[in-house]
């Protein structure tokens, strides 16, 4: 083994992602007094999506108060996972809702105890009751940052898990690559919690950071892990698509959500018109997330779009004098009362609502969140014993939706797997590494660095986002998402072979190299997903077929699950995990389907 | 005055696998639409030489880890918009350990 690689280090249990899911549960899991490591692609504290959120962390209403804030006695964990089944539209795995909303007080309530500010309570995503903790991003994984350092939790950091080592079935271990030496390293381990977000940067137009390249989800794949619903991507509207600087920021989409400012702005076409009338003429820019996203990217579809790809979003019908109260009032509330420090809030905001008075802002759908992933049950273990997956890189809890958050999910799961893991240890032995799989690996990965020809890592992310944008986007179709099978397919079977480091062979800080193993991650993620897309003969939630345009409840209350076996995709269909609600049925319009699902709204 | 169309990115560059000293290569970058400094450096890693080595992650301002210095003055490449031609170093000169990437990253 030790003429393979660089290093070999021996744990318990490796954390593979450091932040929101990853670093809460190794500070669970260092309670145990197991031996733990994190390794992570970037510095803790400082890469993954949870940095970058916004952050609303939610917990029921009595759960609020009994962590002291106001909170909402008319709530109770049973009315919010109500809320969570519905408005998934029935596709959420039940077992694991009410799991979410058990732990949602209690990962909250580690967070606030290790020092996480808090901004505010409200109603975060305009749910008939206050189920929301304001916090950022930024507070969120300082805060976690500095827990780990407080405990000495080991951590390897700007380094990447390539792929998992497993042994008759069960997870023995993992290789590594150090980015910054180019090192390759051996870990030997009884468990490995994933915690490796989604895989954003599959798309060319996203809201996540860089290193969102599904590098767990494929690797678990890879090892024969069940994935599920990798069909459900959700598309951010009001994403910036313009300038390039700003490209892929949510600010406009989150004061879109601002009560009683989201009210005043219009999304306009090309020819200047308030395109939402046609499609929710009664909450116009004020309807779901979904329908807002769907009838803006089929105005864009159908030529109706901004020149850079975009609709518009704009203000230009307000008075000068309101958009100048608007710009002090936002200043005042961001700087003198939050005191926030995020550039998209001090800066970018203020630029953009002075820019506003007289032009519009051209905003899209970006990728934004991947309700698909490594299949987990209520207890994050994944179908390989030995696996456990936590946060974004998991699938199956929301169902068609994600009705609620995505930072509490990454706190509740990472957790409960920073609980079990330790257990789950104590009942088995270290297995012997596989020699065969590592050489496999490792070869696998050098591959580019041997070749002299070839493809580059360039040539194959351009190729991969044209197809990604043009036939696995946000509206679907039968004909294009069989393209696109096929095209990525392709990429994968014959151009990744192909793959190759052009510019410099020094593996120290070697993009092309690492970006080499992260596109056949994106690649395997985005194949998955077009491939479940292509069978999901119908529409819900997040997930848009232009031609099969219902919510079928007859056939399709199933989620998707799928597998290699024997170096083929094998799948399955399953009926969603139900516990106390039972799951309706008939065919409904897209619109019905949605609107029947979120009637409790207030919108007023 | 008028905007420019290309400017120069004046990029500070070093791999010690080859190079025995640090030097500075001079990139035209098209300008197409606001740019920022890591614009710049992804068009070059992206169409000219894709071993220029450089961190970007959040790309806007959360993660700070795309501290370089941009004339002299450390900033991030991020959030630092760009008209005019420019100079880009890493943030500290002696611990370089590739191109625009230093230790204290």
């Amino acid at each position: 083994m030790e003429d393979l690689c660089d290093k070999i280090i021996s744990t318990d249990i490796l954390i593979v992602g450091s932040e929101g899911a990853g670093g809460h549960a190794a500070i669970e899991a260092s309670k145990s007094g197991a031996d733990i490591l994190i390794i992570t692609k970037g510095k803790i504290g400082q890469c993954g999506a949870s940095q970058m959120a916004g952050a609303d962390f939610n917990v029921d209403g009595l759960g609020g108060r009994e962590l002291g804030f106001e909170g909402d006695e008319r709530d109770s964990p049973d009315l919010f996972f109500e809320t969570l089944v519905r408005e998934g539209l029935y596709l959420g795995n039940q077992k694991m809702l009410e799991k979410y909303v058990e732990y949602a007080p209690k990962a909250m309530k580690d967070l606030i105890d290790w020092g996480m500010k808090v901004y505010s309570y409200e109603s975060a995503h305009t749910e008939e009751m206050a189920r929301g903790i304001i916090s950022s991003g930024i507070l969120w994984v300082a805060t976690i940052r500095k827990k780990v350092k407080e405990l000495k939790i080991p951590i390897l950091e700007d380094t990447m898990v390539v792929d998992l080592l497993t042994n008759e079935g069960k997870i023995v271990g993992a290789v590594a690559l150090d980015i910054v030496s180019g090192e390759i390293i051996v870990i030997k381990c009884k468990a490995v919690i994933l915690a490796t977000g989604g895989w954003h940067k599959a798309y060319a137009f996203n809201t996540g950071p860089e290193d969102l390249t599904g590098d767990g989800v494929a690797m678990a794949y890879r090892v024969g892990a069940e994935l599920i619903s990798m069909e459900m991507v959700q598309f951010c509207p009001v994403t910036m698509v313009w300038p390039p600087k700003d490209k892929g920021s949510i600010i406009l989409y989150i004061i879109k959500e601002v009560d009683p400012f989201g009210k005043t702005i219009k999304l306009l076409n090309k020819n200047g018109e308030r395109f939402m009338e046609n499609y929710d003429s009664t909450n116009l820019e004020q309807s779901t997330k979904e329908i807002v996203s769907i009838a803006s990217q089929l105005e864009i579809e159908e030529g109706r779009g901004s020149p850079h790809g975009g609709v518009f979003f704009s203000l230009k019908h307000t008075r000068k004098r309101f958009m100048d109260m608007l710009i002090k009032v936002a200043n005042h509330r961001i700087k003198n009362e939050m005191k926030d420090t995020r550039y998209e809030f001090t800066t970018l905001l203020p630029e953009l609502l002075e820019m506003m008075k007289t032009e519009d802002a051209e905003v899209g759908n970006g990728a934004h969140y991947m309700g698909g992933g490594v299949k987990i049950n209520e207890n994050t273990e994944t179908t390989i014993p030995g696996l456990f997956a936590a946060g974004e890189c998991t699938g199956g809890m929301w169902g068609a939706v994600r009705v609620a958050s995505a930072c509490t999910e990454a706190g509740v799961q990472g957790k409960i797997a920073g609980e079990l893991a330790p257990k789950y240890i104590k009942t088995v032995t270290q297995g012997d590494l596989n020699i065969a799989q590592v050489k496999e690996i490792i070869n696998r990965m050098n591959g580019p660095l041997l070749r002299e020809v070839g493809i580059t890592p360039n040539e194959l992310q351009l190729k991969m986002h044209k197809i990604s944008g043009e036939k696995i986007g946000l509206i679907k179709n039968g004909k294009d998402l069989e393209e696109g099978v096929a095209e990525i397919e392709k990429l994968l079977n014959v151009d990744l072979q192909k793959l190759y480091v052009s510019s410099s062979k020094n593996k120290t800080l070697n993009f092309e190299f690492f970006r080499a193993i992260e596109l056949r991650n994106m690649l395997t993620c985005l194949y998955l997903s077009a491939k479940t897309s292509l069978l999901r003969e119908e529409s819900r939630g997040e997930f848009y077929r232009k031609d099969y345009t219902f919510t079928d409840n007859d056939k399709w209350l199933k989620t998707i699950v799928i597998k290699r076996k024997d170096g083929k995709t094998e799948i399955k269909f399953e009926t969603p995990t139900i516990t106390k609600i039972s799951l309706p049925s008939g065919k409904l319009t897209y619109q019905e389907a949605i609107g029947v699902a979120t009637a409790s709204l207030k919108r007023d | 005055m008028e905007k420019k169309e290309i400017i120069k990115m004046s990029c500070f560059r070093f791999d010690p696998e080859k190079d025995e000293k640090p030097h500075f290569e001079v990139y035209d970058i098209p300008l197409n639409g606001a740019m920022c400094v890591q614009d710049c450096l992804t068009y070059v890693r992206e169409n000219v030489d894709p071993s220029l080595a450089f961190f970007i992650n959040c790309r806007l301002g959360f993660c700070r880890r795309c501290l370089v210095r941009i004339n002299g003055k450390s900033c991030l490449a991020c959030t630092t918009e760009v008209q005019d031609d420019f100079t880009v170093e890493p943030l500290l000169k002696e611990k370089v350990i590739r191109d625009l990437w230093c230790e204290s990253l």
